[in-house]
């Protein structure tokens, strides 16, 4: 059985060499994550993820969270696992000082949550939607709504929810029917059901605060008539502690493909005389103030593809080695060897390790480029990070959380028939995995806003900007003289060139002819990941290299430059093809007519 | 060149620990003495002359060795081992919490745990949990060893050694005895065990593993072990893990049930001389260490195998 | 009350290690360090110590190479309050730790000195007896169970065939077995502060103490592998095995 181990020395590697760890610890506020507090966060998360976290993963699977009578009960272990993920401080690695947060800046909460996400997909929903809603109070709430949530939330004492999706309103947030009448105490009475609640009911915190989208009476239709409430499960007495039951109620748990353990609730407000609810920030504003929170929510979504991809790898890798079947290729009546002998198996593990390192290293970039939008002094910096980080979280979380399913598939290939069954764990990775190309927008709302509001809107110079980093690259290429990286420049090179023909095709029929830019869309954020994963891939070549020509020893330095070389050949290599699909791709998807299909 | 070898016993009778301990004296070559300090002990001693290899037994019998507490009994050695060139105790509780004690008194390193004698000052040990053997030489005048009880044959019976009184020393009464809690059970303390079953992960439970592993370890006399999995889900105590950061243990026969055979986990048994697996898995690393392997669900061949050994 | 922690930074528990090629030595380069398991039990136990109200100061000690500082951070989340670096890049044997923590113990006076009963890698289970030998102090190893009150310490010790309890006065040593608690993991906030507290370095010269090796290595190897044995097919099959070919039933 195969245990998780955090990738700390490719975490580290990625940090220090690629996402600029140097320059966002001297960034204002950042202070605190020196070098070696980073090493001994990295350390203790990983011990907790190994050791407490991912122990829990395939019983949380197997025995999922249990609904009855209005109450969820969390699958054995989650309890205390959670008392103790709180007390240590998890939660409030990432928050704000001034409620109870350490602060730490993105760049190192991205790490941390991969490990929470490897070892425990269901488990790290909990934190991950508590910290959406923190965010969205911290930005948009009043004083008082902050004094009376947030320290607790931050310390983990009680936890959050996003109440968004309604039966009739999905991906259409337009369509969102529930209603929050104002009182003459200035709360409001909201009414309505919400469905889809990750953690909306569950035993693991003594309070929950919902964070509820709906239209006050007054509200016009549409998108601009929605608004933000808060609603929590206890009402708050005036000591801090939970109070009367509110009405806002589990009505069930849906029964899903993958994690079980995660209760993802259907919930009724208003059925017992109105829930109470604070309104945040504004009335009518509810939409902007989810979109504040939604680069953070992607982000963390697209985390769970780079994590996944790590888990999956590790699990196929340990099997592969342990597995003996079969001789070396060519070898007739020799002795019998691990399947890790075998070329397609080791073509497997080398793609599902690629894709791992490939997009770990892109979502470091982006979250180190997350900070530096935050933080830097210089407003011209600050701006252009910002359009960065924009431009990629859609990337991110697009290309990380599709290639995390199917690396987990590859995972399952790798061990044969064994990992068709549920016992060698491979399969709940992709159960698990499976999710996260839908919630927090689906790939195809994530590609539609790549092609249309980060690249259409500033036509395309955001994108021209990140492919002159690319080409930049180009001049250290050519002055190396091993045979890999030369191998990676002509890849590398090449798949630029595409990237830059289907983003120009783009940008400029993006008006004339949006229905065939949008067919085209998710073939191209596929592109955009592959070329940028390759970026990176192809950066820590050179940093590879440069430590190699140095004389340092470390076998971790020439198998990086390896699964760049097989990122090239495997994966930029495709990006010929995508860019044609999504130049010329619209007439076979666009052509039939409704009643063909 | 004479040996002196530190007897382990209870005061009444002599630990076998004692007899593994003499082979690995008679291996580097020398005449053997046998300290045995205690309190009302000569019947150790008298029955102790008898040891094959022994040329001397030495008794010292006061009422401050009654528990052989490492200050006084290293005060004690620590007198008399200037004359001897290897100062040997067996690597149980008794002999790892005495013999540092005495090395440093004597100002000489200690050779821990050995497995083999190449030579009167070079010894093999095992490092890392057994996964590296290192061979080292000590330039010391006094060789402070410890060894490993598994690793040497006992020594016979048929000896006649001579018996001497030692002169006391004094009680440094730094450390009283309160109380000793023995465990009644008849089952065999893990680490001294010949016979262990161990169960992992694949008993399920902590009420599985003791439903199914005790009348088993019962029929053959042997101790209770369990991978680190099943002692992280919490089937049994701490003290029951066999492995890396257990217990590292070299019984006759090692059952391992329900254990995938996690590196760590070898690390603690792979010395056992003979080791069965059971398990469903056929691909588990365990099979690739058994000397005899079972594949199939142990819910139905544990009891079939306690059933069939009446 | 003072309590004196030595902590030992070794091969991570789960790395497998690997003999050099010419059998010279482990090849730990690039390989996982951690601190040594049962030193983190010794510092739990220590910290509930300081909390329960008996001990008032934790300090740890390490001896070796500069990146000890890591282990003594590690310490130090978890509650140590400072620590003490003894910074060498001699090859250290138990003995000359014993005599360093001893240059340690006269210049810190500790109560207490809390150690790991043994060290992973070189698995010699001596450090801590031997310093108590050189402190002329009391000893009491493997503990299971240790309760501080009067000046005196009260310990249950995991021996052969059982427990014992043995009560020791204090200034004394004593070294931790696997049981005797379940040590935390570091708390976030506590891993900030860690790197604030102080940590001081001394070397052994400084402290006047000779850590020149006794034993030389003069081999490492793997030991043989295992062979596989065979699959029998029921139960009876292996009955007779165990009876007839092994002989251990």
């Amino acid at each position: 059985m195969s245990e998780y181990r955090a990738p700390i020395r490719d975490m580290q590697f990625v940090l220090k060499e690629l996402a600029g760890l140097d320059e966002v610890v001297q960034l204002p506020g950042c202070e605190e994550a020196s070098a070696d507090v980073v090493d001994a966060v990295l350390e203790e998360a990983a011990k907790f993820a190994e050791g407490v976290l991912s122990p829990l993963n395939m019983g949380g699977d197997q025995e999922g969270a249990l609904f009855k009578d209005g109450q969820v009960t969390m699958p054995r272990g989650f309890k205390e696992a959670y008392r103790q993920f709180a007390e240590s401080g998890w939660t409030a690695l990432g928050c704000e000082p001034e409620w109870g947060g350490q602060g730490l800046p993105k760049l190192l909460a991205a790490p941390v949550s991969e490990m929470w996400k490897s070892a425990n997909h269901a488990f790290s929903l909990c934190p991950l939607l508590t910290s959406g809603a923190i965010e969205a109070l911290v930005l948009s709430g009043t004083d008082t709504l902050k004094q009376t949530f947030l320290e607790k939330m931050v310390s983990g004492e009680w936890t959050g929810t996003m109440n968004i999706t309604e039966p009739g309103a999905g991906s259409d947030l337009a369509a969102i029917r529930t209603r929050a009448e104002p009182q003459a105490d200035n709360t409001y009475k909201v009414f309505g059901q919400k469905i889809f609640i990750t953690y909306g009911e569950h035993d693991l915190a003594e309070n929950i605060i919902h964070l509820v989208l709906a239209r006050t009476p007054t509200a016009p239709e549409g998108i601009k008539g929605i608004s933000l409430f808060i609603v929590p499960k206890f009402m708050v007495n005036d000591d801090g502690s939970p109070g009367a039951r509110n009405d806002a109620w589990c009505v069930s748990i849906e029964h899903k493909l993958g994690i079980h353990a995660s209760p993802t609730a259907v919930m009724a407000f208003g059925d017992k005389g109105g829930a109470t609810g604070y309104l945040v920030g504004e009335e009518n504003r509810g939409i902007e103030y989810m979109f504040i929170m939604m680069n953070a929510a992607r982000f963390g979504v697209g985390m769970e593809g780079v994590a996944v991809c790590e888990r999956a790898y590790q699990r196929a890798r340990d099997y592969a080695r342990d597995r003996v079947q079969g001789t070396d290729i060519g070898v007739r009546g020799g002795a019998k060897v691990p399947i890790i002998a075998h070329p397609d198996v080791r073509r497997m593990l080398m793609s599902m390790r690629a894709q791992a390192e490939a997009s770990r290293a892109l979502a470091y970039v982006v979250a180190g480029a997350h900070d530096k939008a935050l933080h830097h002094p210089d407003t011209e910096l600050r701006k252009q990070n910002q359009a960065f980080a924009d431009l990629m979280i859609p990337v991110v979380k697009g290309w990380s959380t599709e290639i995390g399913i199917k690396v987990a598939s590859t995972g399952i290939q790798v061990h044969g028939g064994m990992g068709y069954m549920e016992e060698t764990g491979a399969s709940q990775h992709l159960r698990d995995a499976r999710i996260s190309t839908i919630y927090e927008g689906t790939t195809g709302i994530q590609a539609n806003d790549l092609i249309g509001r980060k690249m259409a809107r500033d036509g395309g110079a955001t994108l021209r900007s990140v492919i002159g980093m690319m080409r930049a690259l180009d001049a250290d290429l050519a002055r190396q003289g091993n045979e890999h990286l030369s191998a990676i420049r002509t890849r590398f090179q090449a798949a630029v060139d595409e990237l830059a023909r289907a983003g120009e095709w783009l940008v400029a029929n993006y008006a004339k002819d949006v229905r065939a830019a949008s067919a085209g869309a998710v073939p191209f954020l596929t592109l955009f990941g592959i070329v940028a994963g390759g970026w990176q891939m192809t950066r820590a070549a050179l940093v590879a290299q440069a430590k190699i020509d140095g004389g340092d020893s470390d076998p971790f330095y020439p198998a990086k430059v390896i699964t760049a070389r097989f990122f090239a050949d495997h994966l930029l290599s495709q990006a010929e093809g995508l860019a044609s699909t999504v130049i010329e791709g619209a007439t076979g998807v666009m052509v039939l007519a409704e009643e063909q299909f | 060149m004479s040996i002196l070898v530190i007897a382990e016993h209870n005061n009444s009778s002599i630990k076998a620990a004692t007899l593994n301990t003499v082979t690995a004296a008679a291996k580097i070559g020398g005449e053997i003495h046998l300290l045995v300090a205690g309190s009302g002990c000569a019947v150790v001693a008298d029955s102790a002359t008898k040891i094959a290899g022994v040329s001397r037994v030495l008794l010292a019998d006061a009422a401050h060795y009654a528990d052989q507490s490492p200050e006084n009994i290293a005060a004690l050695v620590v007198a008399h081992a200037p004359a001897y060139s290897h100062v040997l105790a067996a690597a149980t509780t008794i002999g790892k919490n005495l013999m540092p004690r005495i090395a440093a008194l004597l100002d000489v390193a200690q050779i821990s745990e050995i497995v083999a004698v190449e030579s009167p000052d070079t010894f093999v040990r095992p490092i890392y949990a057994g996964n590296v053997l290192a061979t080292v030489q000590s330039s010391d005048p006094v060789k402070a060893i410890t060894v490993r009880t598994t690793a040497f044959e006992a020594a016979g019976d048929g000896g006649s050694a001579t018996l001497e009184t030692l002169a006391a020393s004094a009680d440094q009464g730094q450390s009283k005895l309160i109380s000793s809690e023995l465990t009644q059970s008849a089952r065999p303390e893990l680490s001294a065990a010949k016979t262990i079953v161990s169960g992992g992960r694949g008993m399920g439970s902590g009420e599985n593993y003791h439903k199914l592993l005790e009348p088993l370890a019962d029929k053959l006399g042997a101790a209770l072990g369990a991978s680190r999995a099943a002692v992280d889900a919490g089937f049994v105590p701490n003290d029951f893990q066999v492995g890396q950061t257990g217990k590292i243990v070299a019984p006759q026969l090692y059952i391992a049930i329900g254990i995938s055979g996690a590196i760590q986990h070898l690390a603690g048994m792979k010395d056992s001389r003979y080791i069965v697996a059971i398990n469903k898995d056929a691909e588990s690393p365990i099979f690739q260490v058994a000397d005899y392997g079972l594949v199939g669900d142990l819910f139905e061949l544990v009891p079939a195998l306690t059933a069939a050994l009446d | 009350m003072k309590i004196l922690v030595p902590v030992k930074r070794v091969v991570d528990y789960n790395v497998k290690v690997r003999v050099k090629a010419d059998g010279t030595g482990v090849d730990i380069a690039n390989v996982k360090m951690s601190m040594n398991p049962f030193d983190e039990i010794a510092i739990e136990e220590a910290v509930r110590l300081k909390e329960a109200g008996i001990a008032t100061e934790v300090v740890a000690v390490s001896a070796g190479l500069a990146n000890c500082q890591e282990t003594l951070r590690t310490a130090m989340a978890l509650g140590a309050d400072r620590s003490i670096l003894i910074e060498t890049d001699a090859e250290l044997q138990p003995l000359a730790v014993a005599k360093l923590l001893k240059a340690v113990c006269v210049k810190e006076q500790p109560q207490v000195v809390l150690c790991g009963k043994q060290a992973i890698d070189d698995d010699a289970n001596q450090t801590g007896q031997m310093l108590a030998a050189l402190m002329n102090w009391p000893q009491a190893t493997f503990a299971s169970k240790v309760m501080v009150a009067g000046g005196k310490a009260t310990v249950t010790r995991e021996i052969d065939g059982g427990l014992e309890t043995i009560e020791i006065g204090l200034p004394a040593v004593v070294t931790t077995d696997l049981r005797l608690n379940e040590p935390r993991y570091a708390t976030l906030p506590n891993i900030m502060k860690a790197k604030k507290k102080p940590l001081e370095t001394l070397t052994p010269a400084a402290l006047g103490v000779d850590v020149a090796p006794r034993l030389k290595a003069l081999k490492m190897a793997e030991p043989p592998k295992r062979a596989g044995g065979v699959l029998v097919k029921d139960v009876a099959e292996l009955i007779a095995k165990l009876k007839n070919e092994a002989k251990v039933i």
